[in-house]
């Protein structure tokens, strides 16, 4: 019996479920999301699939899920009420946060309301100092009171956050035993296990939405384990973490804080993965949908992670300025960056007479005007039909049914008409200004990071990522693209390359010339042990586990902190001497300058990363897609001035084989990839398309 | 990538675009509106790299916390075009600068030459804010400016940080440097940065923060760069004149539909922090008529002795924030606006001081400016414009010397409370508009300075009365580490509190105490004193004022705050005539109706006045 592995990603809109066998077989299924128990979605379309394709469900042998119903809990507040206990004189902690605004001049400005009420907030009397020395002790009964309160006003969760306590957490720990005994069934979070790191918002920040998702996760993947269980599928439940680890099921629902966004995680993974694979390092990952679209840099083959960021904060729209939006999360996660952009973004003209795209989308419904459900505005869709890159009567092998007609009244009446232009001259526009969107997105994670854009290649996927990508590479001066495989489902798809990962990192704050080395070797050690413990727990044998060492370091006075892997072997003086060089290249390359080598270079947090290797590659290097190829044929299709209206072929992937110059069409049962005049497409061994600009 | 049809570009101006298109500002026919678009995006995104910059190299919590800088890309002439979301008290600041700099260097300037200034007499603001240019060239035309604006830690003078509000004369505020070059073809003025580095009293952090400067500009002048090869030098100029034009567009757009008139308001500060107790007259006068608006200044106080006298740039950039905080948000940051927006002020007046004045301070009277001109603007257009705040942030630095006579400096300026506003209760915990500020982390503040902070919380029955309440105010309390240190509080509205307008109750006036629950004394709204270690220096932020009639709130509301603590029980009763059940958590709905309509009898006729500043007779 051939053995399959599995993918699920929940979407807002579609569940997309990926079956692989050992040899390469893809097997895949769409299915609508059901948001009352997304659990229900999973088995529906796992007992579809299973009856189509006459696989058995002992067949599948592991299950990899990306979901968003962390991020949802956040997002719709419709959490555990949780009650919180913190140090007496910062019982507001969590509503000042850090007091900033994501918008300038905004006087209707409204903060995202705190996930705890005042009156669950209750502070006990104590006080430990910044070296992590008892100056109040905490009195167990002033704990066992803040306690009962709780427990009298129903709470469903506790988090625990006092001040200093990433240098000393014995009060924590006090209160934790309190509630162990006073109230054994609450879920307890204490912000030392959580987030044992300085800044006392964004831990207890991290530990509240831990403790304020907690019920919600632990019953979502109960009743997936159960239905799945009912199906007679007894595979493990692997969960994406928002770092592009995967994490045992039982572990996400502990810590459900790292699953936050497992879904946008996936993507990136598989963009790293698929693109190694091709024997490329350095690309930038750009994931377009129907609201919003994504990137991600992935450098030397690594992800690049960022250690704090927001949940719920509306769509970032442009620049990371600005906080204040949203949840803040302490958690190590792959840095994306989002704008309000996609397929959906609804065209305007602002009061300068200027052509917008966004951030305002038409969504699924009514969705672009072309789909027939009452929407009236031009949509950027609308454009892609106009334009003649969309097929102009149906999309997803003809489940969406389309109205070109629709599509170029709503854009003359509302765009061409009021700018003077033609219809083609505007719904071009309106690309172009949709790129312009889309590149800050980009730019926020590359030429802000001081990484050139065109040295990296852009690896396109999601609804709409292959229509825009060589538009976005012409824009940003990148001469190559890579678009996977089933490119709309491809973040179920990630999903199966992930590997088990775990973080773990502890604050130091101590100048590298003034540390131990024996000192922080020793705390390496002490975070390995517990890293190595949980692959074990996991089932991984010692010689797949593995452990990396990273630093946070700063100049000095700094608040922001770059990373720097530590070599492996022994910490020793010159290690330490050898780091602080490290830190100032990479301070040299990120930001153009570097300090003189008097100025002292602090350590901020030392981290540990603790991956379970596989025994094998989880993914074959070919792949086998059941495709559901289009009729070749041709259309009329406009790209730009230069060129203007040209007989456009439209190809299935397979014709690119031998290599193709454009412009054409690549129509596909999940997404549409355009090659403009001037690119040359080809496939790559694997099937990836790969387009030259 | 060229879109528009040439021969239908008359067009352009039809149907709703064309009301908002002044006859004297065209759309400009020899520009592509989609090159224009991407171009405009192009230059706001590099001014925002450049802030982030600062933000992630700097040295110093005042920047990297308090956000107290700015960055922006002008065109050659030195007009903004496009500034970063940054402080939006240095807005309109940068082309005062710019034009002073003009002044002396136009025609010396070259390539890899790096300019600043901070004289507040020469193009300046006030000392710690050091203005850093870099001209652009192309084919040695130049093509641009980028600058970035950047409060440092110190820059000498009497008292460590350099913010004293009681200083009398410009001459002890710091180092002050007129235009100058800090670098001359790529090569460091030496003798520059010596002397700053003589002056400061912590040039490790000043250095790096000027580090910093230098690197976003560098990003700026890379921006400029690849906008002009793209699009050619004549075009590129071309478009940045249009950005100002389309700023200009939108901002007459958008006064439009106000209403004409003129309106006035006025308010106090406390006192300059020299002269104890003699408040400080600010009184505005609006004028709106058809597309322009007008803030003339004429009425404030004299110029005063206290360090808090502002230049006229400063008026500027609060009066523009008035303005531009009810306009819709999508109006782009440049110096387009003030070609509409006029802002005037007679010189030797606290709005537009002169030599020998002092300005430490002028952050305050800018903060209290911002309440000033809100008040007037309520007036116009009493839908989009909250009752008072809590007057800006409260500025605290603690300076000294350890043990080892290495110097310490904590500066930690916060600020939190909003105003009631005519659709919602006034934020807590949310900076003052004029000021993005975030809060520095208790915990990281407590790692790096001798200081330890005992508390940081709401207080109770602080916040204005109103149908829409001011936001609740919070305290903080700090306890000295070190032996010995100088300590300075810059503050105000102890004796002047925020306004409640249309009905609203004001806010609960602000406190300095020193010792709080031991000698308890209480200390004026500014102040720079001795403390030995173990004194407590705990300040409240004044609360916010309320937005019309507290009888008219929604009592679930008054239950919620209730509950919150944010209201007691009896100022529930008191202040809105609501009887709140606190065994159950009920309103007790007969007895409140009860309550509040003998309240509404007992009024009389008598109507709520436009504007409250005390409790009532």
């Amino acid at each position: 019996m051939l053995r399959y592995r599995a993918g699920i990603d929940i979407g807002g809109t579609f569940t997309d479920i990926v079956l692989l066998d050992p040899g390469g077989g893809v097997i895949s299924k769409k299915v609508m999301s059901s948001a009352e128990d997304y659990a229900l979605a999973i088995a529906r379309g796992l007992e579809a699939l299973f009856s189509e394709s006459g696989v058995a469900p002992d067949a599948i042998v592991e299950i990899m899920h990306g979901t968003t119903v962390a991020s949802n809990a956040v997002l719709e507040r419709n959490g555990a009420r949780v009650g919180l206990i913190t140090s007496r004189g910062f019982r507001d902690v969590l509503e000042l946060r850090d007091l900033r605004m994501p918008r300038l001049y905004d006087l209707t400005w409204e903060k995202p309301p705190a996930l705890v009420e005042r009156y669950l907030r209750v502070t006990v009397d104590e006080r430990v100092n910044a070296a992590g020395e008892v100056v109040h002790p905490l009195d167990p009964e002033d704990a066992r009171r803040a306690l009962r309160r709780l427990r009298d006003d129903g709470v469903e969760a506790l988090a625990v956050c006092l001040i200093n306590s990433y240098a000393n957490p014995r009060h924590e720990r006090l209160v934790a035993e309190a509630a162990e005994e006073l109230a054994p069934a609450l879920p307890c979070c204490t912000s030392f296990d959580v987030l044992p790191e300085i800044k006392e918002y964004e831990r207890t920040s991290t530990t509240v939405v831990n403790a304020y998702v907690l019920p919600i996760v632990g019953r979502y993947l109960f009743s997936l384990r159960d239905r799945i269980d009912a199906r007679g599928v007894d595979a493990p439940v692997l969960i994406m973490q928002s770092n592009g680890g995967l994490t045992p099921a039982a572990q996400a629902a502990s810590r459900p804080v790292d699953i936050i966004e497992s879904g946008p995680a996936a993507g990136v993974v598989g963009a790293r993965a698929v693109a190694r694979r091709s024997g490329v390092q350095d690309v930038i990952s750009f994931d377009m949908g129907g609201t919003t679209a994504k990137a991600s840099l992935i450098e030397n083959g690594e992800y690049t992670r960022t250690r704090a960021y927001s949940v719920g904060g509306g769509i970032i729209t442009g620049s990371r300025l600005l906080s204040g939006g949203g949840y803040l999360l302490g958690v190590p996660a792959i840095d994306l960056a989002e704008v309000g952009a996609g397929g959906g973004s609804i065209l305007w003209i602002d009061s300068g007479g200027s052509l917008q795209a966004g951030p305002k989308s038409a969504g699924a419904f009514p969705g672009p005007a072309c789909y027939g459900l009452g929407g009236e505005a031009p949509t950027v869709t609308d454009a892609n039909v106009v334009l003649g890159y969309l097929n102009p009567f149906f999309l997803c092998g003809g489940e969406l049914k389309i109205d070109a007609g629709r599509s170029r009244r709503a854009l003359e009446s509302k765009v061409a008409e009021p700018l003077g232009l033609e219809i083609e001259h505007a719904a071009w526009a309106a690309r172009q200004v949709a790129i312009a969107n889309m590149i800050r997105a980009i730019r926020a994670v590359s030429s802000e990071r001081g990484r050139d854009p065109r040295s990296y290649e852009l690896f396109a996927f999601g609804g709409n990522g292959a229509l825009f990508a060589a538009g976005m590479a012409a824009e940003l001066g990148m001469t190559r693209v890579i678009v996977p495989p089933a490119a709309g489902l491809f973040s179920a798809f990630g999903l199966l390359y992930a590997d088990i990962e775990h973080h773990y990192s502890r604050t130091v704050r101590r100048l590298l010339r003034d540390s131990d080395p024996e000192e922080v070797e020793a705390l390496y050690r002490e975070l390995e042990v517990l890293a190595d413990a949980q692959l074990a727990s996991a089932g991984f044998d010692a010689d797949r586990r593995r452990c990396e060492r990273s630093a946070m370091l700063h100049y000095k006075g700094q608040i922001y902190e770059l990373e720097v892997r530590v070599a492996a072997g022994r910490i020793d003086r010159g290690a330490l001497e050898r780091l602080a060089e490290d830190f100032g290249r990479e301070h040299a390359r990120t930001y153009g300058h570097r300090a003189g080598d008097d100025e002292p270079v602090e350590l901020v947090t030392v981290q540990v990363l603790g991956r379970g290797l596989s025994e094998e590659p989880r993914v074959p290097d070919s792949l086998s897609l059941s495709a559901r190829d289009p009729e070749r044929g041709s259309r009329r299709a406009y790209h730009g001035r230069g060129y203007g209206w040209m007989d456009t072929p439209v190809l299935p992937r397979s014709a690119l084989a031998g290599g193709v110059d454009g412009p054409c069409i690549v129509e596909e049962y999940d997404s549409t990839c355009l090659v403009p005049p001037g690119v040359r497409a080809e496939l790559d061994p694997a099937g990836n398309l790969l387009l030259s600009l | 990538m060229r879109a528009s049809a040439d021969g239908r570009k008359g067009r352009r101006i039809i149907g709703r675009l064309a009301v908002i298109v002044d006859p004297k500002c065209p759309v400009s026919p020899d520009i592509d509106r989609i090159d224009f678009e991407l171009f405009k995006s192009a230059l706001f995104a590099a001014a925002d790299e450049m802030a982030v910059t600062v933000c992630r190299t700097t040295y110093s919590g005042v920047l990297r916390d308090n956000m107290d800088f700015s960055t922006s890309i002008a065109d050659p002439e030195g007009d903004v075009v496009a500034q970063g979301l940054t402080l939006p008290m240095h807005l309109g600041s940068v082309r005062t600068a710019l034009a002073a700099l003009l002044a002396r260097y136009d025609s010396d300037m070259g390539e890899d030459d790096v300019f600043v200034l901070n004289d507040p007499f020469e193009g300046g603001m006030h000392l710690p804010d050091i203005f850093m240019f870099k001209p652009v060239f192309v084919d040695g035309e130049r093509a641009g400016f980028a600058c970035c604006t950047a409060h440092q830690t110190d820059i000498g003078g009497r008292v460590p940080g350099s913010n004293a509000a009681d200083s009398t004369e410009i001459y002890q505020e710091g180092l002050r440097i007129p235009p100058t070059k800090l670098q001359e073809g790529g090569v460091p003025n030496d003798t520059l940065w010596r002397m700053i580095e003589r002056n400061v009293r912590v040039p490790v952090q000043v250095f790096g923060d000027l580090r910093a400067q230098l690197a976003a500009c560098a990003i700026g002048e890379q921006e400029i760069r690849a906008q002009v090869a793209r699009y050619g030098l004549d075009s590129a100029r071309a478009m940045m004149r249009e950005m100002l034009d389309y700023t200009e567009r939108m901002t007459r757009a958008a006064l439009r539909p106000l209403p004409d008139g003129e309106y006035d308001f006025e308010d106090w500060i406390d006192d300059d922090g020299v002269d104890f107790g003699r408040p400080v007259r600010l009184f505005v006068t609006v004028r709106k008529s058809g597309e322009r608006i007008a803030f003339d200044w004429t009425g404030s106080a004299p110029q005063v002795r206290g360090a808090i006298n502002a230049t006229l740039s400063v008026t500027r950039a609060t009066s523009f924030t008035a303005i531009r905080s009810i306009l819709p948000s999508d109006i782009p940051n440049n110096d387009g606006t003030f070609r509409v927006v006029e802002v005037s002020a007679p010189a030797g007046t606290i709005a537009n001081m002169e030599l020998p004045g002092a300005c430490a301070a002028r952050g305050l009277t800018g903060f209290r400016m911002l309440d000033c001109a809100f008040g007037a603007l309520a007036k116009m257009a009493p839908d989009r414009v909250c009752a008072a705040s809590d007057g800006g942030n409260v500025g605290v630095s603690v300076g000294g010397y350890r043990a080892d006579r290495t110097p310490f400096i904590y500066v930690d300026f916060t600020c939190g409370t909003w105003g009631g506003r005519p659709f919602s209760d006034g934020l807590e915990g949310s900076s003052n508009i004029l000021a993005n500020m975030a809060a520095q982390s208790v915990e990281v503040s407590e790692h790096e300075n001798p200081v330890e902070i005992l508390g940081n919380e709401l207080v109770t029955d602080a916040c204005g009365a109103g149908r829409f309440r001011g936001g609740a105010p919070f305290y903080r309390e700090y306890r000295m580490r070190e032996e010995e240190a100088v300590v300075q509080v810059r503050s105000d509205r102890q004796t002047h509190r925020p306004y409640g307008l249309y009905g609203g109750r004001p806010g609960a006036p602000g406190e300095v105490v020193l010792n709080p629950g031991r000698e308890a004394r209480a200390l004026p709204s500014k102040v720079t004193m001795n403390c030995r270690r173990g004194d407590v220096v705990r300040w409240v932020l004044p609360g916010g004022g309320g937005w019309g009639d507290p009888l008219e709130r929604d009592p679930q509301c008054v239950l919620r705050d209730v509950r919150n603590e944010l209201v007691s029980p009896a100022a529930a009763e008191r202040d809105y005539g609501v009887i709140v059940d606190t065994e159950r958590w009920q309103v007790d709905e007969v007895a409140t109706e009860r309550l509040r309509a003998q309240r509404r009898a007992a009024r009389g006729g008598h109507r709520a006045p436009f504007v409250s500043r005390d409790d009532e007779a």
